[in-house]
């Protein structure tokens, strides 16, 4: 096996094993990928958003591929906090990855009050708060895309917790680094960027959207240059660590956003088309650091530098 | 457990009409597989294609591996998933994920089989016809299609099933008329036969069939299709409304992992 050093830290002092883990919304509660992988292998899991009570999400058609991507809109359907603390936690803990909790909520005392059920909880490693759903009225975007709300927010969650709280950013605004400013003023200590972005696809025979909720979100590796442009902006901007995501389908595409300044990636769209691609890409990031004798991928971490001509 | 694998094609049948046959190399699921149970099956290269696409197991048949280690999927070429895999050739890979979801019950006791099938939803069924007569209890095929060339395997199928009647819309082939027809003329005749139906095709004669096996007061189980990325129950896109709230999931249940083969009174058609 190489001698590379795969951990790295995503805020308020949680390290990882490795950078790679898996994206809320892409991999159930962790458990559904069980058949697929070792998930002891994972840096992390983030589970699918929770919210105080279930939700049956929205009605169907959820999704339509799109060029290099595809297009959700679930509408935030999960068990709830309670049926996640009581059913899957115990199932996943003691896995030897961590496990991060997304939390959504129409109010603002909703995330409050999913925090305070988790904060009861063991077994978790970080909490991340969605502020970005676009696929439900109530799903974040509306506190996302506010400063003074993501900060309220953030506050909320913070002070309910146990574990470090990573804030979820939308792509969905016209400057993220306002955005991202507004969670660390919240206390976040990290962030997760990006959340997908709000997308329509007309079936033309209908003369309507193929989606039944009228817009969806689009992922996949069709947003990932957007996608490593924004975690380079918001790198820049503050200096609480980042996961980077958006379309990330190899190891080379995880290496972007790691140069670009994230401190960790999510995989998501992909492990839909190929449940065992998170590990894959874990491999492929190793590799390519073994061949290149880089012996810690922390040195790559916001590694960028300027455009040069290339040696010739 | 489903497997994901690189099956090697080892044919690829131009079944006319736009349909196609495919058979793949995939020893562990061909080995394990029950019918009515589905693969998701796509490229190996997600710039070239990135979500696999979900069919039935049309069958099962020999390849390496022994008599049982290839599957076959039967589709009609619509869009870029099935336009990619009828391309393939003897020899290229595809990325085959598998076995998948919920098959059929095998019929009860006293119970006579009866599929219903409208066009490219025959695929729910050849593998399903070979295991129904390989128990002796060869089922009674109703087969509807728009035209004569909508009816794929229709010559396999009539050395399989008890017996075959086909419906077309147009009259090309068998009676003109929906295949619901010839159901209800069989299910208004008070014999002292019980049916137990199996359906697939269009989600409108799926509802017709569910509609008139509710009146008639026989089982029927539908095999559902419907939009997934995954496959394997985490992307929760596929759902169906059902009227039993009694999952976690609401009213929604996910074809993919509780289908795609359910009880047609389970669902809020």
């Amino acid at each position: 096996m190489s001698a590379v050093r795969l951990e790295t830290e995503i805020g308020g002092g949680l390290r990882l094993k490795n950078p790679v883990l898996t994206a809320s919304g892409t991999c159930g509660y962790g458990l559904e990928l069980d058949p697929y992988m070792d998930l002891s292998r994972l840096g992390g899991i983030v589970v699918k958003g929770l919210s105080p009570a279930p939700r049956a999400g929205n009605p169907p058609v959820r999704i339509v591929e799109t060029p290099s991507g595809m297009l959700n809109a679930i509408g935030l359907q999960n068990i709830g906090v309670r049926a996640f603390v009581e059913e899957r936690l115990p199932q996943l803990r003691g896995r030897g990855t961590a496990i991060v909790a997304n939390i959504f909520g129409e109010r603002a005392e909703d995330y409050r009050e999913v925090a305070e059920a988790l904060a009861a909880a063991d077994g978790l490693s970080a909490i991340e708060v969605n502020l970005s759903c676009p696929n439900t009225a109530e799903g974040g975007m509306i506190f996302g895309v506010d400063p003074a709300s993501v900060e309220r927010v953030t506050r909320i969650v913070k002070d309910a917790s146990r574990v470090p709280v990573l804030v979820k950013l939308t792509p969905n605004v016209t400057d993220i680094t306002e955005i991202a400013r507004a969670a660390v003023a919240g206390g976040a200590d990290g962030l997760s960027l990006i959340n997908t972005f709000v997308a329509m696809v007309v079936d033309i025979e209908r003369r309507a959207p193929v989606l039944a909720n009228g817009t969806g979100g689009l992922s996949g590796p069709a947003i990932r240059p957007l996608a490593v442009h924004l975690t380079h902006q918001v790198a820049r901007a503050v200096r609480v660590p980042i996961v980077g995501m958006g379309g990330i389908a190899c190891g080379r595409d995880a290496l972007e956003f790691l140069i670009a300044g994230a401190s960790a990636v999510q995989v998501g769209t992909i492990t839909f088309a190929s449940p065992g691609a998170p590990l894959r890409i874990l491999d492929e990031i190793e590799a390519w650091c073994d061949a290149r004798g880089v012996l810690d991928v922390r040195e790559l971490i916001g590694s960028l530098r300027p455009w040069r001509e290339s040696a010739s | 457990m489903p497997f994901d694998v690189v099956g090697r094609v080892l044919d690829n049948q131009d079944l006319g009409g736009g349909y196609f046959l495919t058979t793949i190399d995939a020893p562990a699921i061909a080995g394990v597989c029950e019918p009515g149970q589905f693969v998701m099956a796509g490229s190996t290269d997600p710039t070239e294609l990135l979500l696999r696409r979900p069919f039935s197991v049309c069958l099962v048949g020999p390849g390496g591996g022994g008599a049982r280690s290839a599957v076959a999927i039967l589709y009609r070429v619509v869009g870029r998933g099935t336009g990619f895999l009828s391309r393939l050739v003897k020899g290229d890979g595809a990325a085959l994920l598998g076995p998948l979801g919920q098959g059929f019950s095998m019929p009860r006791a006293g119970e006579t089989p009866v599929v219903v099938a409208g066009g490219v939803g025959i695929a729910a069924f050849p593998f399903f016809l070979e295991r129904l007569a390989a128990a002796g209890r060869p089922a009674d095929l109703l087969y509807g299609g728009r035209t004569a060339a909508d009816l794929p395997m229709l010559a396999w199928l009539r050395a399989r099933a008890g017996s075959v009647a086909v419906t077309t819309d147009d009259g090309s082939s068998g009676a003109r008329g929906l295949v619901t027809g010839p159901l209800e003329a069989r299910l208004a005749d008070p014999g002292a036969r019980r049916d137990r139906l199996y359906v697939c095709g269009p989600h409108p004669m799926m509802k017709a069939v569910a509609a008139i096996a509710a009146r008639a007061g026989v089982p029927c189980e539908v095999a559902l299709e419907t939009p997934m990325a995954c496959g394997y129950g985490v992307c929760v896109g596929c759902v169906v409304e059902v009227h039993d709230f009694h999952g976690e999931y609401g009213r929604y249940r996910r074809v993919c992992v509780d289908g795609p083969v359910m009880d047609a009174s389970e669902i809020r058609w």
